[in-house]
């Protein structure tokens, strides 16, 4: 209503001095939903934001949500990683969601700005695995319901390796063996700090130190002595030619996925979202967890829990809610692994047969017990861009790796201590 | 206040000299009241009008907010302060802040036509006093027509520059001096004045130094040679398209053209694909056929670099090419004929007659080729990202100044003042440069001023 | 001396001929590719088991909204063409033929403010669209399109303006025209080629921006074939490259035949407009 106001003011402005009025036509009258708070028990709808081309399932339980509850839900397809930015600017203006879906990392970042509102009760994330618990936990609040959980395995070629390796070392001699063909044995994006940080925190790296729950982000162990054995285990890889050069940068994982898809490449680490491709292109796809590093420990891949979580300009808390529950309960999530490989974080459903006779689901679920979850504190931010940096001056040859990961460590130090002032 | 007791006098030419002009304009403190009193009733009612209606339209614009944001305040309130309760649906800091640009422009609107108000008046009420014919209502209309043409045919396309250019620019400017970055950011917090701290933080802490500094040499390096070159293919292909006795010139032309012809955002995706370091054409068939190694596009900074400068020749040189065959085409062909007599041999004629004239008929179309791959954002952001990553600093090592700021406003952990800083100083280099230049230009010399 | 002109020809031709393979190899590889199955790139031009199926793909709105961006384009450029063509003619005429106020500055000052980045106050545009309504709708495109065209085509049109004889305007006046009728009948007429040329400027520039369009159209079927595109080929771990190719082909097309069209004015309309400068 005030929106109208200001076009009339704007264009009568204008009109004063003769010009088009024209500017002012596309009043939007839709975006007068804030009613709110008075006949709170029946909003005329609410609106979640969903990932791209996955929505089917999520649109399906919204339909038997409506039939039941007389509440429309309206699904809107929103690329996952362009969601925050977007809640960011659409939630003030009043157009934003009820209902946003983001990987569990960006939460704290996310809840810091003030744009999400916590859970009201926890109790009702009860059916989720701790792990998927712990992951939506910012600053003492459960800040959503948990959807999916990834991350990366070992993704195998049947027709070009039999089983799956226990061990890096074993991978390591079968790329050098076939090197010479042409292929390669093993491919990872490892100047990509999400899939490295398995092999530098399986060398005895982290982020921040856990300190009693909480992480103390002054306390950074990207640098420490394990951490640079796990920078030069990369490097080996690249330097000695077991990775191709095209590997690295932005068109790295169009390159894993082709020479993979092409039969070039005989195992590829990767998440769960890649398996879609991967059989589409006639792949005859194994997976198992990620082989044990050479000193004997597992690599220590970093969990994500794509989380839905309420925005903080919603009025429709309580029906947000009462949705997500029913979108993420047992029947739908298990319908939500049928249809999308989104393997989900329910307690209940982990011994379901369903999902261990799926070998990739399997092989998320075994890997997931070495893995560590990202963390979510906003400082998490400050890490990615300076670690894949590192990264790929290792990968590339540049600069050792003590340099690389000192360098790494003071930038995020830095930026982390710059804008905590 | 004789003159308002007497106000019949035009025909009587009294001997006491009148003060209209003063009358008019200090009533029109009160917008139409001095037109009345100059008896330009239909004009007064229409000032009167428009005042009011701009008033009362615009009066929760400026002193309550208009509610762009999810609070109930705004306006020139909401510029000044920013905002004082932070929160989702209190204070927004930018959204008060642009709405209160928002105000100030059309306030800005408003004072102009309240001076030009009295002006009015007081010309009037001068001619008045001089005892010139007053103009008809008509008169005054065509009159308007006759005069005010430029103006009335102009304010569309000064309606639109005004919020599509100035308003950006002062938000930026204003950004510049506050403390917003992704962290202290609404709606957690409010965002504050800060003054000059962005600008001695570009230059205070090392790793934003080195980066500046590391940017903004490859950013001139990139202009200089991306820009000559395009210029001297453009030239070289348009003279020799251009000689005498070519056959097939229309076929060549317009195959040329093509790379200008293509969209240059997708040709730079395709240029993507086709340098990719393990499946690209340049590696698997082009290079070795030449017997050459491959070369790592990607992650190598003087590979990119190079790639980049090549592209960049690829797509600009139609458009220097095309202008410069108009050109040629106007070169008087005696001067060539007389060169010839005086047994000058085909490269002194380029070089004394037609690359002079080239470059001199076209120069201020050819200062904007500088400035356009300046400013060329496009390129460096699809071809590679600004990368690869380089040691020390937060930009990548193709990076120039535009598509740093973009990263340091649009990337991830946004950090808009600073972001604002430095387009502000990048703005100055520019601005002082092309001033300078178009200043130079023949148009804006060989022009009577009014 | 007319054997030196023979060589000279032959060394031009073999210099043309090599130009036009640079500048036509990376167009023929996009083509082949287009053609090739699966999903990925190659390196070869003439695909072996040429297939139509990308292109019906790209038609299909269970598997692209391509169509939609496609539709949303041609329609944003031709709106965007037709007002920047008023806007800008109607300004350059004024400011080649009239004297007002600000006449000599104001031009060169909109054209220099307009060099500086807007990176940072992308997000005062949105603000500024929510408070007007227009966020999410085409007409917001087309205005900032529009309105980013005027500085620099009004340059090149008063320039063109200026080789017009203004004793055509005042021939004009004697018979009683009115100043649009002068404009509209006289002038206009006379300026085609910098009509053509500033046309289409207007109509490829949706097609090269990403960065507005992602900003303003908020829901995906109102994008448009840049972002839309872009968003295909981006997607670090799903992209389909053939896809993209047949896309990139269609998207050009309609510009390609625009170019050539107006090829034959833009000799004349660049000169003149630039370089009377």
């Amino acid at each position: 209503m005030k929106m109208k106001k200001m076009v009339a003011g704007l264009s009568t402005a204008v009109f004063a001095f003769g010009a088009l009025a024209a500017c002012g036509g596309g009043t939007d009258n839709e975006t007068s939903n804030e009613g709110g708070s008075s006949n709170e028990n029946k909003p005329e709808k609410i609106v979640i934001w969903e990932d791209i081309e996955k929505s089917e399932t999520t649109k399906e339980v919204a339909k038997a949500f409506e039939e039941e509850h007389g509440v429309k839900v309206e699904v809107v397809e929103v690329q996952m990683t362009d969601q925050k930015d977007k809640l960011a600017l659409d939630g003030p203006a009043g157009k934003g969601p009820d209902i946003v879906l983001v990987p569990h990392d960006q939460l704290g970042t996310i809840a810091d700005q003030g744009h999400l509102t916590p859970i009201t009760d926890e109790g009702t994330l009860d059916p989720f695995t701790d792990a998927a618990k712990s992951a939506v936990m910012f600053d003492g609040q459960a800040y959503g319901y948990p959807k999916s959980v990834e991350t990366p395995v070992l993704m195998y070629n049947k027709d070009l390796m039999s089983e799956a390796p226990a061990s890096m070392d074993d991978l390591y001699k079968l790329s050098n063996d076939v090197k010479a063909d042409g292929e390669y044995g093993f491919l990872a994006l490892w100047d990509n700090f999400y899939f490295a940080h398995g092999v530098i925190a399986g060398f005895g790296g982290y982020v921040f130190q856990e300190d009693g729950g909480a992480l103390d982000p002054m306390d950074i162990g990207l640098n420490n002595e394990g951490a640079v054995e796990g920078f030069e285990y990369i490097g080996k890889w690249y330097e000695e030619g077991l990775f191709p050069k095209g590997l690295i940068g932005e068109s790295g994982g169009q390159a894993m996925d082709q020479l993979f898809t092409e039969k070039k490449a005989h195992s590829v680490m990767n998440g769960p979202w890649a398996v879609a491709g991967y059989s589409d292109a006639g792949v005859n796809l194994g997976a198992a967890p990620m082989p044990t590093l050479p000193n004997g420990e597992p690599i220590k891949t970093f969990m994500g829990v794509k989380t839905y979580a309420l925005s903080a300009y919603t009025e429709n808390q309580e029906w947000a809610e009462m949705f997500l529950q029913e979108l993420t309960n047992e029947e739908n999530a298990l319908a939500m692994f049928e249809a999308y490989n989104e393997i989900p974080p329910v307690a209940a459903l982990e011994s379901n047969e369903t999902i261990t006779s799926n070998e990739v689901a399997k092989a998320v679920f075994d890997q997931a017990t070495n893995a560590i979850p990202m963390p979510n504190i906003p400082e998490m931010g400050q890490v990615w861009e300076p670690m894949a940096q590192a990264l790929q001056l290792v990968a590339t040859g540049k600069q050792d790796a003590q340099k690389s990961a000192d360098d790494a460590v003071k930038v995020i130090e830095q930026q982390i201590q710059a804008n905590n002032q | 206040m004789a003159a308002i007791a007497n106000p019949k006098s035009p025909d009587q030419r009294p001997d006491k000299p009148t003060n209209h002009a003063r009358n008019a304009g200090l009533l029109s403190i009160i917008p139409g009241l001095g037109q009345l009193y100059n008896k330009q009733y239909a004009k007064a009612v229409a000032f009167f009008i428009v005042v009011v209606s701009y008033f009362a339209v615009n009066y929760d614009l400026f002193f309550k907010g208009a509610g762009a944001g999810p609070g109930d305040r705004g306006g020139l309130w909401g510029l000044i302060t920013l905002g004082e309760v932070p929160g989702p649906r209190n204070d927004h800091s930018i959204f008060l802040m642009v709405e209160g640009i928002v105000a100030l422009i059309l306030l800005f609107f408003g004072i102009a036509f309240y001076v030009w108000n009295i002006r009015d008046a007081y010309r009037v009420g001068r001619a008045r006093d001089q005892h010139l014919n007053l103009p008809s209502f008509q008169m005054q209309l065509r009159n308007l027509r006759d005069h005010g043409f430029p103006y009335l045919m102009l304010i569309p396309s000064l309606i639109l520059l005004v919020f599509t250019v100035i308003l950006p620019l002062i938000f930026t400017f204003l950004i510049a001096f506050t403390n917003y970055r992704y962290n202290n950011a609404p709606p957690a917090k409010l965002v504050e004045w800060v003054g000059f701290e962005n600008f001695t933080r570009i230059f205070e802490i090392d790793i934003f130094r080195d980066t500046f500094f590391g940017v903004l040499g490859w950013t001139l390096v990139w202009t200089v040679a991306s820009t000559t070159g395009v210029i001297a293919i453009g030239i070289f292909l348009a003279v020799i398209l251009n000689q005498e006795g070519l056959r097939f010139r229309r076929l060549f032309r317009s195959i040329l053209i093509l790379s200008w012809a293509v969209p240059a955002f997708i040709t730079i995706l395709i240029f993507r694909s086709m340098f990719n370091e393990s499946f690209g054409v340049f590696n698997t068939t082009i290079l070795p056929a030449l017997g050459l190694d491959p070369v790592d596009w990607f992650t190598n900074p003087t590979a990119t670099r190079s790639a980049l400068v090549l592209i960049q020749w690829w797509l600009g040189f139609p458009f220097i090419m095309t202008l410069m065959t108009g050109v040629l085409q106007s070169i008087p062909g005696d001067l060539y004929e007389a060169a010839t007599i005086d047994g000058a041999t085909i490269f002194d004629k380029f070089r004394l007659i037609t690359l002079p004239m080239l470059l001199f008929a076209t120069a201020p179309i050819l200062i904007t080729q500088f400035t356009f791959n300046f400013n060329n954002f496009n390129i460096i952001y699809l071809f590679n990202g600004g990368g690869p990553a380089v040691p020390g600093q937060t930009a990548g090592g193709t990076d120039i100044l535009i598509s740093w700021i973009y990263k340091l406003s649009l990337g991830a952990n946004p950090q808009y003042g600073l972001a604002a800083a430095i387009t502000l100083i990048l703005s100055f280099f520019i601005m002082t440069l092309a001033v300078i230049q178009f200043r130079r230009t023949k148009s804006f010399k060989d022009e009577d001023m009014i | 001396m007319k054997k030196q002109k023979r060589i000279n020809l032959a060394i031009s031709y073999v210099i043309l001929t090599l130009a036009s393979i640079i500048i036509l190899y990376p167009m023929l590889w996009v083509l082949g590719t287009s053609f090739n199955p699966g999903r990925t790139i190659t390196s070869t031009i003439i695909p072996t088991n040429p297939t139509l199926v990308h292109y019906k793909n790209l038609f299909d709105l269970t598997i692209s909204d391509y169509s939609l961006w496609y539709v949303n384009t041609l329609k944003i450029a031709f709106i965007t063409m037709a007002l920047a063509v008023i806007l800008v003619t109607i300004t350059g005429y004024v400011f080649s033929r009239y004297r007002f106020v600000g006449r000599k500055n104001s031009l060169i000052m909109f054209l220099v403010l307009q060099m500086v980045p807007q990176f940072v106050a992308i997000i005062a545009i949105y603000v500024l669209l929510n408070m007007l309504g227009l966020l999410d709708t085409h007409t917001a495109l087309i205005l900032l399109y529009a309105g980013g065209a005027i500085p620099m085509n009004t340059y090149l049109a008063k320039g063109y303006f200026d080789t017009i004889p203004k004793e055509l305007d005042e021939a004009a006046r004697m018979d009683g025209a009115g100043h649009l009728r002068i404009f509209w009948q006289i002038i206009l007429p006379l300026a085609k080629p910098i009509v053509a040329t500033i046309a289409l400027f207007n109509f490829m520039g949706p097609f090269n921006d990403f960065i507005l369009a992602s900003l303003v159209l908020r829901s995906p079927e109102k994008q448009t074939l840049a972002v839309g595109l872009y968003n295909m080929i981006s997607r670090q771990f799903d992209n389909n490259f053939t896809l993209f190719a047949a896309g990139a082909v269609l998207s050009a097309l309609p510009i390609v035949i625009l170019f050539f069209m107006f090829q034959r004015y833009f000799v004349s309309g660049l000169t003149a407009g630039g370089t009377k400068g």
